[in-house]
């Protein structure tokens, strides 16, 4: 029965939750009544350690954990066992190795023999622990896996719930595209067009719509999108300009860099319009987007002053949040700054780039 | 000549320069994130004018409708490939060269 189950370390990161429901999905995919084992590590001396601040911050932790694992379980909670622990109390915890130790300990007193990582588990904090970690356990019997986090995007149902609005919605867009390119309204094409739109809609209804249809903010945004487009196509033309100038440069005066900040759009749609937009924009290319953590590399240091003003997020904010959405600070006033600027002109812009919030200058 | 055809024409001029910018630049950027800056942004705009010229020529229309939709397609799709292209470089562990890689590199 120990056979089924799971150790699974856990300790404050941002892929916990989703390492958490990974592990749910696997206590449900075997048989039996499997236990999940989360552990968390303190790393503090052995004196009165327990009720030591970390402690409690750990124990918080694990109740969180358990809360959320019996949550993924859903219809199988009854059938899976859930177990929270603090581990490593009465030793200091210093380096992978001392991890593996307790790990390995407390797996052989309750016959875990299979281990599921978050694949950022870091309590150490700089030094890289967990490839290590791995071979440690490993050696000491434990199979080993990562959860699969690294896209740290929740994997949300594909299909979301929609109804007549939505259909309404995606019949309509689908039909009238379909008569723009027939060019002729005649009655051939109307027939067809209406059969197209219908299983159009019908199939993807559930898929390309998201949230209820409310007809004001959707013509809203559809208006500000529209003042968005000249915006966006007057940035790309002065952009190009730019680039071509460094390109054709007979030095290539080019600095390029990966910036990496938080953007200030909360939701799939506005993150991927923000995402896009800044790789249409010459100098400036989103490598990967996480929730609203963008990694964007850069072509000059000019490039990056540009983004970090905000302009399009400016914009985007605009575009789906209205007017008032407009004001909220740019990044570099939220105190984003480029990383790995490496000659001294990157790094000069990079400075009064930060600069700019210690002024709060509003670049318009 | 009519002021149409000139129109048409000095957008098409526009057009080839910036993909000719979009070679020039595949070919002396250093790297694959470089490059792939290089390859589609001027790209979208060069096709872009391209587009914009060839709307013209149709003089307004449903025709230039379509090609006004060409190009909202195009500055869709363009930067979801070269996002593409950007993060399978970046899964594939490849780090960005920087100004360092290369001596005497100073920028402006």
């Amino acid at each position: 029965m120990a056979d089924n189950d799971l150790l699974i370390p856990v300790a404050d990161s941002e892929t916990v939750r989703q390492t958490v429901s990974h592990a749910a999905d696997r206590a449900q995919e075997r048989d039996g009544t499997p236990t999940l084992h989360f552990v968390c590590p303190v790393s503090e001396r052995p004196a009165n350690a327990a009720d030591s601040a970390a402690a409690a911050e750990a124990e918080a932790l694990l109740d969180r954990v358990s809360v959320w694992a019996t949550d993924d379980l859903g219809d199988d909670a009854s059938r899976v066992a859930i177990e929270t622990s603090l581990v490593g109390l009465d030793v200091y915890l210093f380096n992978p190795g001392d991890y593996a130790d307790v790990f390995g300990a407390y797996a052989r007193e309750n016959g875990v023999t299979a281990v599921v990582l978050d694949p950022r588990f870091n309590p150490l904090g700089m030094a890289p622990l967990l490839p290590p970690l791995e071979r440690e356990l490993e050696a000491a019997g434990l199979t080993t896996e990562l959860a699969p986090v690294e896209r740290a995007t929740r994997r949300g149902p594909i299909t979301r719930s929609a109804g007549l609005g939505q259909f309404a919605l995606l019949f309509g867009a689908a039909f009238g595209f379909y008569q723009l390119i027939a060019t002729e309204l005649t009655t051939v094409n109307l027939i067809t067009g209406a059969i197209t739109a219908t299983i159009v809609a019908g199939v993807l209804r559930r898929v390309s719509t998201q949230g209820s249809v409310r007809p004001r903010r959707l013509v809203g945004r559809v208006g500000r999108m529209l003042v968005y487009a000249p915006y966006l196509l007057w940035e790309i033309a002065k952009a190009n300009v730019a680039i071509a100038k460094v390109v054709l440069h007979p030095r290539l005066p080019i600095d390029p860099a990966v910036v990496e900040f938080d953007a200030a759009v909360w939701s799939e749609l506005p993150a991927t319009t923000l995402a896009n937009s800044i790789t249409l924009t010459p100098g400036t290319l989103t490598v990967d987007v996480t929730q609203r953590h963008f990694t964007v590399h850069s072509l000059t240091a000019d490039a990056r002053r540009d983004l970090l003003a905000g302009g399009l997020e400016r914009a985007v904010r605009f575009v789906f949040y209205g007017r008032a959405a407009m004001r909220s600070a740019t990044p570099s006033e939220r105190g984003e700054t480029p990383d790995g600027s490496v000659d001294s002109a990157g790094i000069d812009s990079a400075q009064s780039a930060s600069r700019t919030d210690t002024n709060a200058g509003d670049s318009e | 000549m009519t002021p149409t055809t000139i129109a048409a024409g000095v957008l098409l001029a526009g057009g080839v320069f910036f993909t000719f910018v979009a070679a020039v630049g595949l070919l002396r950027l250093p790297d694959i994130y470089t490059r792939a800056h290089g390859a589609s942004k001027s790209d979208t705009l060069g096709a872009g004018l391209a587009l914009a010229a060839v709307a013209v020529a149709f003089g307004g229309g449903l025709s230039s409708l379509k090609a006004g939709l060409l190009l909202v397609f195009m500055f869709i799709t363009n930067p979801t490939a070269a996002h593409a292209i950007a993060r399978a470089a970046a899964d594939q562990g490849i780090d960005p060269w920087t100004a360092d890689d290369h001596e005497g590199g100073d920028g402006e």
